[in-house]
């Protein structure tokens, strides 16, 4: 058992060597490269192309909860640093012959302070971004599940130093679960039918109210919007395996998620959550291709139009259906490692609101 | 339309005083209503009376609580708009970022703060005059917000808009994120309000005149008819545009801020278009906070004359859609402009449906009442003679300096206040919800069918002719 060293992000600005080089620190920094080898093992196989990821344009996806661009100058024009790579990649898996592309991407994103709040929110992460043309969510879906599986099966041979890793940060996870595909899905009405039934227990409210500081989490919960942070978390936290929750209502992501042509304000898409609390570790969907409906869905994520010229003139000639994910790297990370939080998963992480190295 | 800046100039100097006639006046002079006006196009609230009865039952109840006879200094005029606390139901509206608006808007702001009134800031501040630092020689948005959030004092609430073009900006994503703001975000006092119109211009877009160096800076991001680079010239019409929306666009922007930023408040100004009933019906299913109607008689900085002769319904009208909506059982806090400037407007709109009235222009005049030699050059319109123009403008930015205007829109605002108790306690009442559609009576019988109250020259509504013997 090593010494027990400080590594709440603030600690990263004080020594950060000190922090790196911890053997503890060291394994789970050697499980992000067996996670992404894993990864790219898998989606090389099933006929994927890589790209490196497109940091700089003029113009980046819109945020999702608040979260704000960085910009840089560009010759005399202002650039945007990339927030995801959905843009590029729906432009590659238009254009590439095997139609099946993917990223290690890394976005940067500004977070409102809250966000750094949860464990669970970096501002410089990597994503794992593909896109596969002529699919809908339920096609990617299903391979979303197969990567996941790939990858906690091809961990599960290291158990033993995985297992050194749970005993240092006291986690009580005794071995990785590993699980039978397909793996449980709830429509987001299923969801969170599910969670106002558990609001009724004054315990799961006590609890909720005690760990996240929410006044009435009950009436947070709503068949029109996203699930809140605490929600995910006790959904999360009362499963033991991955699980899907899909069908999400218009109103917070992007523009770029198709609505089904037959159910008005319900989204195709999905995420795919990890189970004892880690929450979120991959969003995806389908995706609006038809610029006639990517231009009202603009407007109605109260986007200006004319700063996305090149995406839109891409749909409007060359664009075809396509469907795909993001799956977060450290989160990723932080599940297989049983972290505490998601810092604990780069070596010079950026906390929302934290300086540090 | 001619505006009473007179009557906002005396208030902003006397204060709670300007309520009464002039006191050197007093034994010397007989004041009565006005009975003679000039004819207008359409009718105003003034064309509506306030109603007291004889029999009070809610004076009794407060009485009893107070166990002695209830005066006007025991209405309480606080009340809740949009889920923000504040002392009286009046809100600033937004006013952007244009010369006088934004030179005024920093004082505007602290006034408002100090009177626990909530604050508006309109679009194209952050975008024109800078977010952080000045791109201008005048307040930055952030100067202005914080000046607003430091000198808060018993309610109130900060109302950011953000218009197609300060979305270039991520106006929204920035305040969310940024440190300075966070504790007051945390602390539920920022909301930010989807623009979707403006009473003075409804279905057109924001129209300013901008100097040659901020052209430069914007015109990527607005359409200006002049190109900067090819016309030299001193000022340039900058145009922005009205917005796209279908109920589908506006239900979702309401839904993607409680989504996306689930700590503000959600606001939606709209202005005086014939589909208003249904605009209010979808911010309130969709459960914004609140919904402002600006009616076509409301202030702005520029619009075409045009524009604000011909375009819209009237405040009235528009407060009528805001009556429906409340009988309706709309829970969203509703609040009209649109020349509105004293406590019988207030109370008025208040007995017809709405949460609260908004004040635009008065508190800009009231605000200009207290810089030396202001009042003058308005009155006189000096500013339209054009070498006092640019005199006018430097006489402005200095004169704020040395100028009381927070005194100004503070002395205004109590004149407000001090109206709305006396006019409140006439009526028998002392919470301002408990103002009611049979507090007011109408001059005209359109107005009486509009709202559905007494017409002052008939019996009142429901009441047989037949008398009932006891």
């Amino acid at each position: 058992m090593q010494a027990q060293i400080p590594l709440e992000p603030e600690a990263f600005a004080e020594d950060i060597y000190r922090i790196v080089s911890h053997p503890v620190m060291q394994e789970v920094y050697r499980f992000r490269h067996r996670i992404a080898r894993a990864l790219r093992d898998f989606l090389d196989s099933e006929g994927f192309v890589e790209f490196d990821p497109i940091l700089i344009g003029p113009v980046t996806d819109p945020g999702t909860r608040g979260a704000f661009e960085f910009r840089i100058p560009y010759y005399g024009k202002e650039y945007r640093i990339m927030r995801s790579g959905i843009l590029y990649k729906q432009l590659l898996a238009a254009a590439m012959e095997e139609g099946r592309v993917y990223f290690f991407y890394t976005n940067l994103r500004h977070e409102p302070i809250d966000a750094g709040r949860t464990g669970r929110h970096l501002v410089e992460f990597v994503q794992v971004d593909l896109e596969v043309r002529d699919a809908d969510h339920f096609q990617v879906m299903e391979i979303a599940e197969r990567m996941l599986k790939h990858v906690v099966d091809e961990m599960k041979k290291y158990e033993d130093r995985l297992r050194r890793i749970w005993e240092f940060f006291g986690s009580e996870r005794r071995e990785l679960r590993t699980f039978s595909l397909p793996l449980k899905r709830y429509t987001h009405r299923e969801a969170v039918e599910i969670l106002k039934e558990h609001a009724k227990d004054p315990e799961v409210i006590k609890l909720l109210k005690e760990k996240f500081g929410v006044k009435d989490p009950a009436s947070r919960l709503s068949f029109k919007a996203e699930i809140p942070w605490e929600w995910e978390w006790y959904m999360s936290k009362i499963h033991e395996e991955p699980f899907f929750i899909h069908d999400y209502p218009k109103g917070a992501r992007g523009f770029y998620d198709r609505e089904y042509p037959d159910k008005p304000g319900i989204l195709m898409d999905f995420d795919l959550l990890a189970p004892e609390g880690h929450g979120e570790l991959s969003s995806g969907a389908a995706r609006e291709y038809e610029v006639t409906r990517v231009f009202a869905r603009m407007r109605e994520t109260n986007e200006n139009p004319a700063i996305y010229k090149w995406y839109l003139e891409f749909l409007k000639r060359h664009g075809v259906p396509t469907a795909g994910f993001g799956i977060g790297m450290e989160r990723l990370v932080k599940y297989v490692c049983d972290l505490p939080s998601i810092h604990l998963a780069r070596p010079a992480p950026k906390v929302p609101g934290v300086h540090s190295p | 339309m001619s505006y009473p800046v007179e009557e906002i100039f005396r208030r902003a100097e006397l204060g709670e005083k300007s309520v009464f006639p002039r006191s050197d006046e007093f034994g010397y002079n007989v004041f009565g209503a006005d009975v003679y006006d000039k004819p207008r196009r359409f009718l105003l609230l003034d064309d509506l009376l306030l109603l007291p009865p004889q029999f009070t039952p809610e004076r009794l109840e407060k009485g009893v609580e107070l166990l002695r006879e209830p005066l006007y200094i025991d209405v309480d005029t606080s009340t809740t708009v949009g889920g923000f606390k504040t002392a009286m139901p009046v809100l600033c509206a937004s006013m952007g970022g244009t010369h006088i608006a934004n030179l005024l808007g920093i004082k505007i702001a602290e006034a408002c703060a100090k009177m626990g009134l909530i604050y508006g800031m309109g679009e194209n501040i952050a975008s024109i005059r800078g977010y952080d630092e000045r791109l201008t020689d005048q307040p930055s948005f952030k100067e202005r917000a914080l000046t607003y959030l430091k000198n808060m004092q018993g309610g109130g609430g900060l109302v950011i808009q953000q218009s197609v073009e300060d979305e270039n900006m991520k106006l929204w994503e920035k305040v969310y994120t940024d440190p300075d703001f966070d504790q007051y975000i945390e602390e539920g006092l920022v909301g930010f309000e989807i623009k979707a119109g403006q009473g003075a211009k409804p279905g057109l877009g924001g129209e300013v005149l901008v100097t040659r160096e901020v052209a430069l800076r914007i015109k990527d991001h607005y359409y200006i008819p002049d190109d900067p680079e090819k016309v030299v010239k001193k000022y340039y019409e900058r145009h922005s545009a009205p917005g796209t929306f279908t109920e589908e666009i506006l239900a979702s922007q309401i839904r993607l801020i409680k989504n996306n930023f689930p700590r503000v408040k959600v606001f939606v100004k709209t202005g005086p278009y014939r589909d208003l009933d249904r605009v209010i019906e979808i911010a309130d299913r969709e459960g914004a906070d609140a919904i402002i109607v600006d009616g076509k008689e409301g202030g702005t900085g520029m619009s075409p004359v045009a524009a604000m002769r011909d375009l819209g319904l009237p405040t009235v009208s528009c407060l009528s859609a805001i009556s429906r909506a409340r009988e309706r059982g709309a829970k969203i806090s509703m609040v009209i402009s649109g020349r509105l400037y004293d406590g019988t407007h207030v109370v008025k709109s208040l007995a017809l449906g709405a949460d609260a009235v908004a004040f635009g222009r008065p508190l800009v005049y009231s605000c200009l009442a207290r810089i030396p030699l202001a009042q003058w050059f308005i009155k006189n319109e000096l500013f339209r003679v054009g070498p006092l123009a640019s005199l006018s403008k430097r006489l402005l930015s200095t004169g704020i300096r040395l100028g009381k205007c927070v005194e100004g829109v503070m002395n205004y605002l109590k004149s407000v206040r001090l109206e709305v108790m006396l006019l409140t306690s006439a009526l028998g009442k002392y919470y301002m919800n408990r103002l009611s559609k049979e507090d007011v009576g109408a001059l005209k019988k359109e107005l009486a069918d509009l709202f559905g109250i007494r017409y002052v020259y008939g019996p009142p509504p429901g009441e047989k002719v037949v008398r009932q013997v006891i």
